[in-house]
């Protein structure tokens, strides 16, 4: 069969998105099918440019394309006989972070005209899809609470599991993945400060912006802890992001109200690493199980700082934490195989 | 530098269109540029293309700082540094107008749109600070049908430096789709009336099983099983290496083509003369008569005669072969040059 992938594209910025088209096509290509993915690019600023972006996709023609498979808003729009949606998201500053005050939409009506021709045209793509599915327990919820579609949760395999057969542990508590304000690698620095002595910190990865990468290096140097943090702030090659987890201690990722499980903890949980999170951490909630399989931590630094410290106060129950993530991992029975029969349907 | 490559596509279509920019893709990130590929689908129906290129005027890429645009109609998408490398109009509606190829009525609707879309045409083309075809052939259907100037900026090929020259051999080889309209058939016919022992080699493979199985017949028929060998497939990038290093020349006889054609580009690379035919467009570009190959009528004759000399002139042989390699630095098909003109 002929499979089109659909995603957006934020022209030079390359992402968790990005990575699972690709992998999507690769793994529809070993199932046997020919793949190819279509990358629309979309700017969500300035905001009055969406709709026009919108119909942009709309007024698209695909020819030779036996099966689509949408994965983000307003890619998702898409028009074709046989399209079947992955929803990775919805335009939450129109839903969700619309309600949290936290939208790019302007305020008034001219920011609910907005909001209601977004909602509109979900309607349309949701309404006219073969099939649904959502990346996560979080999407399938918001997509019934504000759109009020059904979708089945298929959650997004490990992309390279043999990359992370873990290892011994180190002396360190990684943080990896993208730096920004809503990960907040910044809780992590301030809890480091109230943290033991020997508790150490390694946060790697690429920051969204050199503001991001400022504060926390200004942060390392105000509470003075140069001595036990490093800072690898970068995009890494997966080897080196593979060796820093597989070699760790356990796993910090505090991203805010996270859509899906994370590929940071599903990684962490793949490499047997204990993961320590927050209760607000949305997605992350379904892999860290607390004193099961790592820490869910209040969000202030003091209680975090204490999950630390557990992590070095008995290195053997940190370890079965590790192997119980691990379980609990493989018992959710999330790999390509299983995920493209289900796309396909 | 950001640099976004733009252009439209028929999905799960593979071919020239897409080396273009796949392979300046790899150049041009080899020299240290943040690239995007940015393909678009897009289907020539009349009554599907206006709306197809408003698509194209909302697409913002604000954030290149150049855009480098090739196949219709990405040329349309605004940019405030938009560079052309235009490689063909919507034909059905310029050169292929008045021919059967255009495949639509000339009615009163579809003429509309055709001076709507030479308009369009018109302004898009002129929003670009420069204007490069890849051929002579293009560049001259600008100038004619949108009166627009432009300049010739020869595609080539990834990494030439892997062709060469190994000797010259008794076999004479193409290497290039097997369609009606490369003709084939046409060097099997010939191969008949030769007086040397020149053997033929054809590679590729066909979009149709119909033209396959006449050039097999053909070949049974005209009891020349011992002297061509038909190779349905396409050959893997080093054998084709090999096969043009010890061959004695190339053939690529498309009928009227736009461009050279990339099996040209590797004949010359390898230091092979190339057999051609007098109405094979932008072949002729390349090719000139007694220089770097031959250029005959497009007849089994013609060509007959013409593969005998290849075979019994050997030091000419040699000698156009070596002109071959010549005509593309003479002609600048070359990346660095590519790079120069299209990043100025």
């Amino acid at each position: 069969m002929k499979v089109l992938v659909v995603n957006n594209m934020a022209p030079f910025v390359w992402g968790g998105a990005e990575e699972l088209a690709m992998h999507l096509q690769s793994n529809l290509i070993i199932s046997g099918h020919q793949a190819e993915i279509l990358r629309i690019p979309f700017q969500w600023e300035p905001s009055r440019r969406i709709p026009s972006q919108m119909l942009m996709v709309r007024a698209l023609e695909v020819a030779n394309v036996d099966h689509v498979i949408a994965l983000k808003f307003p890619a998702y729009l898409l028009r074709h006989p046989r399209k079947t949606l992955w929803l990775l998201h919805q335009y939450r500053q129109a839903y969700d972070l619309f309600d949290a005050g936290q939208t790019n939409l302007p305020t008034g009506s001219a920011g609910h005209e907005l909001q209601s021709v977004i909602r509109h045209g979900d309607l349309q793509a949701f309404s006219e899809s073969a099939k649904i599915y959502t990346n996560s327990e979080v999407t399938r919820k918001r997509l019934r609470k504000y759109n009020g579609f059904d979708s089945e949760v298929l959650l997004p395999p490990v992309n390279d599991p043999q990359l992370f057969p873990g290892g011994i542990a180190g002396d360190y508590i990684f943080a990896g993945g993208r730096v920004n304000g809503l990960k907040r690698q910044y809780l992590l620095l301030e809890a480091l400060a109230l943290a033991d002595q020997r508790v150490r910190l390694l946060i790697a990865g690429p920051p969204d912006s050199p503001e991001d990468a400022l504060r926390l290096q200004e942060l390392v140097e105000r509470l003075d802890l140069v001595d036990r943090v490093k800072l690898d702030l970068r995009f890494l090659p997966r080897a080196v992001y593979a060796s820093y987890l597989n070699q760790c201690a356990a796993v910090a990722y505090l991203p805010y109200d996270e859509d899906s499980l994370g590929y940071v903890a599903m990684e962490a949980a793949t490499a047997a690493k204990a993961l320590i999170t927050t209760a607000d951490s949305g997605g992350i909630l379904g892999l860290v199980k607390h004193q099961e399989t790592g820490w869910v931590a209040q969000v202030n630094p003091e209680d975090l700082a204490m999950a630390m410290n557990a992590v070095y106060t008995c290195s053997e129950q940190t370890s079965c934490y590790g192997q119980s993530a691990r379980i609990l991992w493989e018992s959710m029975n999330i790999n390509w195989p299983e995920t493209i029969n289900s796309l396909l349907q | 530098m950001k640099i976004a490559l733009c252009s439209s596509y028929v999905p799960f279509i593979k071919g020239g269109a897409r080396n273009i920019v796949e392979w300046l893709e790899l150049m041009l990130q080899e020299q240290g540029h943040h690239v995007e590929r940015i393909y678009l689908p897009q289907v020539d129906t009349p009554d599907l293309l206006f709306q197809q290129m408003f698509a194209l005027r909302w697409i913002d890429l604000s954030m290149a700082d150049r855009i480098i645009c090739f196949r219709p109609q990405a040329h349309l998408i605004p940019h405030s540094h938009k560079i052309l490398w235009f490689i063909h109009h919507i034909r059905s509606f310029y050169d292929l107008w008045h021919t059967p190829y255009r495949g639509f009525q000339d009615d009163y609707k579809i003429s509309g749109f055709r001076d709507a879309l030479h308009h369009v045409d018109d302004v898009g083309l002129r929003e670009a600070k420069s204007i490069f075809t890849n051929s002579r052939v293009v560049a001259e259907r600008l100038k004619t049908y949108n009166r627009i100037e432009s300049e010739v900026l020869y595609p080539p090929i990834l990494h030439p430096e892997r062709f060469h020259s190994a000797g010259f051999n008794d076999e004479i080889v193409c290497i290039c789709r097997l369609e009606h309209h490369k003709r084939q058939h046409l060097l099997i016919e010939a191969l008949r009336s030769t007086k040397t022992p020149v053997n033929l080699s054809l590679f590729g493979v066909s979009s149709s099983s119909e033209y396959l199985h006449s050039l097999v017949d053909l070949i049974s028929e005209l009891g020349l099983a011992s002297r061509v060998r038909l190779d349905n497939q396409w050959i893997s990038e080093e054998e084709k290496v090999s096969r043009l290093s010890s061959c004695l020349a190339a053939a690529y006889l498309p009928v009227n083509e736009d461009s050279y054609g990339y099996p040209c580009l590797e004949a010359s690379h390898s230091a092979k003369p190339i057999l051609t035919t007098t109405d094979s467009g932008g072949v002729l570009e390349l090719v000139d008569d007694g220089v770097n190959g031959y250029v005959v009528e497009p007849t089994p004759l013609a060509l007959a005669d013409a593969m005998d000399r290849l075979y019994l002139d050997r030091a000419r042989t040699v000698a156009m072969g070596t002109q071959a390699s010549e005509k593309i630095s003479a002609m600048r098909i070359s990346w660095p040059h590519v790079m120069q003109r299209l990043l100025q």
